[in-house]
C-alpha cells in the first residue's frame, strides 16, 4: 500500500459540517473493521470541546495534533476557505493532507500546494474522494465494500469511474493495494507521477490502473515516468471541445488535452488502452 | 468565463496597464459622437467570443469619413455565426513593433505558466509549432506577489525593458481576477509607450462569487438552470439523454454510447448522495430537451440510495423510456419499486447502454 497503513493517525479538518459528520464515521468503522487507528481528532473552528461520533474536536490544527498523535488530516472544509486549511494543516506539521473539497478557486489551491510544499506535506487532491488501502486504511469517501485486497493499484482523477473500475476488478477476482483519487481540477497535489512513483516503491503493487479523462496531458506524463505495467483507461472521448464536463480540469482548451490524441499516444508508447471500463481486468490479466 | 475585449481592457487599464482610446458602440451613428478622441485612423473591433476573429473578418480599418459606413458594414455581419451586437471603436496606434505574452496555469508543475514572443499578432499555436525557440516560458511561485527580475530577464531576452511593468500588472491582473488565463496578443511598442493591443482574460469558474460575477454567460439558459440545482449539465446534439452521478462516470456513459455507435442528447452529473427531488429535477432536464425519447440513468456509489432514485425518477413521470443501472444501499427495493411502475433496471452499464440503443433505434 501507499501514503499509509493501519497504523496512521488521522484528523478530518471541519468534522462538525455534513460531509465531515458522516464520514468520519464510516472512516472509523472502516479502521475498526481492520484493526486501524482511523480518525483520533476532529476540528472546526469555535467547537472545541465537542465530540463527533465519540472523536474530540479542537478549534485549531495546532490543539488537535498537541493532544493527539496524528500525521494525516482528511480536509471536508468549504471551498472558500479549504485552501486556508490546507495551509494551516501543513504549518501544524501534518504530513498528508487528503482535500476533498469541490469547486476550491483554482488560484487558492495553486497557493496552499506550494505552501503545503514548503513544509514537507504532500496533498491529495482536490476534489478527489480520497485513498483506500483494502484491510489497512481509509481517508476520505470511498466506499469500502467494493474493494478487496491485492496487488493492482488504481490512480484516477475521478470518483464514481473509479468505483466503478474497482467494482469490476473485484469481481473478477483481481485484488486493489491502494486505490486513490488524484482529484478531478487543473491543479492537484499529487498527479499520476508521484502516485505511480510511491506505486513503484511499494512492494505490494504489481501493476497499476491509470483513469483519466480530458483535459491537460498528465497521464502521458506519468505513464512515462514508471517502469511498472500500466492499464489506461481515459474518459471523454466524446466530450466536445471547450466544454467544462463536470470537473473543472475536464475541458479540452486550445485543441489539447482531447481523449482521442491521448489514447493515440498512449497506444504509442505500448500501452494498453481500454475502451470501456468492462476491458479493464481483461488486459490487467495479461499484463500481471 | 471569458470577459470580452473591452472588459478585459477595461481590467487591464484599472491595474496600470495602457490601451488604446476607445468606446464601445451598440449602433453605426454612435461612432460619430467619439471621433474627436480617437484620431484620424481608427480600428473598428466586433466584441465576439470567438478566435480568430481578425482572420474571420470582425476587425476592420477605418478613418474619421469612413467610420460609420464601416461600422454599419461591421453590424451586419456575422462572425463565426455570432451577430455582433458591440463594436470597440478604437485609435489606431503607430505600433513600433508586436510581442506576445500571456499567463496561464501549468497544470504539471501547478504553478503559473508566463509565455513571451518577440513576435505577436499571430495565433500562439502557430508560432510554437513553427519554431519553440520563439516562445520563453518561465514558471513563477504562485507564492510571490511579483514577477522577480531575474525571471523578467530571461522571459523578455533581447525585448525592450520597458515591456517589464507591464507583464508584471498582467501578472498581478492574473492573480487580482482569479484568472485561467490572462493574454496580450499583441502588445506594442510605440514611440508613446507600450500598449495592450488586444486583451483576452478567463476568470476561474469557481472565484466568480468573490470576483463579484452573478452570471456566467459562457453557459447556456438550461445549463443554468441545471447549476442551480447543483448539476453538472453540457447539451450534445444526440438523442439519448444521460443522466449519472460523478463526473468520470457520467463522460464514460457517454462514451460507451459512442462505442455502441450511439449519440448521447447530454451529459449531467446529479451529484453525491442524490436524493429523490434532485434525481426528479434531473429526469425532467433531461426530458425536455427536444428528439430526447430515450434516458439513462447510470449511478453508482456507497451513499446513494436506490430507493430515493427510484422515487425520483417515478415522481418525474416523463415520456421517454427510462434505463436504470444504480448500485448502492437499498438496491431490491428500489428494483422492486420501478417493476412495479414498468421502468427496467440492469446490472451494468454496457448492458444499460445497449437497452438504451434499443429504445432509441
Amino acid at each position: 500500500m501507499i501514503y499509509g497503513d493501519k497504523n496512521l493517525g488521522v484528523i478530518v479538518q471541519n468534522i462538525t459540517g455534513r460531509q465531515g459528520t458522516f464520514h468520519t464515521e464510516l472512516m472509523n468503522a472502516y479502521a475498526h473493521e481492520v484493526g486501524g487507528r482511523g480518525v483520533v481528532a476532529g476540528v472546526a473552528p469555535g467547537k472545541a470541546g465537542r465530540e463527533v461520533h465519540g472523536v474530540p474536536v479542537y478549534n485549531t490544527v495546532k490543539d488537535a495534533l498537541a493532544e493527539h498523535d496524528a500525521t494525516a488530516s482528511v480536509v471536508f472544509v468549504p471551498a472558500g476557505a479549504a485552501g486556508d486549511a490546507v495551509m494551516e494543516a501543513a504549518h501544524a506539521g501534518i504530513e498528508l493532507a487528503v482535500v476533498i473539497t469541490e469547486h476550491i478557486p483554482v488560484h487558492d489551491a495553486m497557493k496552499a500546494i506550494a505552501y503545503a510544499k514548503l513544509h514537507d506535506c504532500t496533498v491529495i487532491g482536490p476534489n478527489c474522494p480520497g485513498l483506500l488501502s483494502p484491510g489497512e486504511c481509509k481517508l476520505g469517501i470511498m466506499p469500502a465494500h467494493l474493494a478487496t485486497r491485492g496487488e493492482v493499484g488504481v490512480v484516477s482523477r475521478s470518483g464514481t469511474l473509479t468505483y466503478e473500475v474497482v467494482d469490476e476488478l473485484t469481481r473478477a477476482g483481481i485484488g486493489q493495494s491502494t486505490v486513490v483519487g488524484i482529484g478531478g481540477d487543473p491543479v492537484i497535489g499529487q498527479t499520476f507521477v508521484d502516485a505511480l512513483a510511491r506505486f513503484e516503491d511499494d512492494p505490494q503493487t504489481k501493476a497499476v490502473v491509470v483513469i483519466g479523462e480530458v483535459g491537460g496531458n498528465l497521464e502521458e506524463e506519468g505513464v512515462r515516468s514508471t517502469d511498472l505495467p500500466v492499464v489506461t483507461y481515459i474518459a471523454g472521448v466524446s466530450a466536445p471541445p471547450e466544454k467544462r464536463m463536470g470537473h473543472a480540469g475536464a475541458i479540452i482548451e486550445g485543441g489539447e488535452g482531447d481523449a482521442r490524441s491521448k489514447v493515440r499516444r498512449l497506444r504509442g508508447l505500448d500501452i494498453p488502452v481500454a475502451s470501456r471500463p468492462s476491458e479493464i481486468p481483461g488486459l490487467i490479466r495479461e499484463v500481471l | 468565463m471569458k470577459l470580452l475585449e473591452y472588459e478585459a481592457k477595461r481590467v487591464f487599464a484599472e491595474y496600470g496597464i495602457p490601451v488604446p482610446n476607445g468606446v464601445v458602440i451598440r449602433a453605426p451613428e454612435e461612432v460619430a459622437a467619439h471621433l474627436p478622441d480617437l484620431g484620424d485612423g481608427l480600428v473598428l473591433k466586433a466584441q465576439v467570443d470567438v478566435g480568430g476573429r481578425g482572420k474571420a473578418g470582425g476587425v476592420l480599418m477605418a478613418d474619421r469619413t469612413t467610420a460609420a459606413g464601416t461600422a454599419r458594414e461591421l453590424f451586419s455581419r456575422e462572425i463565426k455565426g455570432i451577430p455582433v451586437r458591440e463594436i470597440l471603436a478604437e485609435e489606431r496606434l503607430p505600433i513600433e513593433h508586436e510581442y506576445y505574452v500571456s499567463i496561464a496555469i501549468d497544470r504539471s508543475s501547478r504553478q503559473p505558466v508566463v509565455l513571451f514572443a518577440d513576435a505577436g499578432g499571430v495565433e500562439i499555436e502557430n508560432m510554437a509549432s513553427a519554431d519553440e525557440s520563439a516562445v520563453r516560458r518561465v514558471i513563477v511561485s504562485p507564492l510571490l506577489k511579483d514577477i522577480p527580475p531575474f525571471l523578467m530577464r530571461e522571459l523578455l531576452g533581447g525585448a525592450p525593458k520597458e515591456l517589464a511593468p507591464v507583464i508584471n500588472n498582467l501578472y498581478h491582473v492574473f492573480q487580482g481576477k482569479d484568472a485561467m488565463l490572462a493574454e496580450i496578443n499583441p502588445l506594442v511598442t510605440t514611440a508613446r509607450g507600450v500598449y495592450a493591443a488586444d486583451a483576452k482574460l478567463i476568470v476561474d469558474d469557481n472565484a466568480l462569487a468573490r470576483q463579484g460575477v452573478t452570471v456566467n454567460r459562457d453557459l447556456s439558459e438550461r445549463e443554468r438552470e441545471a447549476e442551480k440545482h447543483g448539476f453538472s449539465y453540457v447539451e450534445l446534439d444526440g438523442s439519448i439523454g444521460v443522466i449519472g452521478n460523478g463526473a468520470g462516470l457520467t463522460m464514460s456513459t457517454l462514451d460507451l454510447i459512442e462505442f455502441y455507435h450511439g449519440r448521447a442528447a447530454n451529459f449531467l452529473d446529479v451529484g453525491g448522495g442524490a436524493e429523490q427531488e434532485r434525481v426528479m429535477h434531473a429526469v425532467k432536464l433531461v426530458a425536455s430537451m427536444p428528439g430526447v425519447n430515450v434516458i439513462v440513468v447510470n449511478l453508482l456509489g456507497g451513499i446513494t440510495r436506490c430507493d430515493e432514485v427510484a422515487k425520483g425518477i417515478i415522481a418525474a413521470g416523463v415520456a421517454p423510456t427510462i434505463i436504470v443501472r444504480m448500485a448502492g444501499t437499498n438496491e431490491e427495493e428500489g428494483q422492486r419499486l420501478l417493476a412495479e411502475c414498468g421502468y427496467r433496471m440492469l446490472e451494468s452499464m454496457d448492458a444499460a447502454v445497449k437497452a438504451a440503443m434499443e429504445v432509441s433505434e
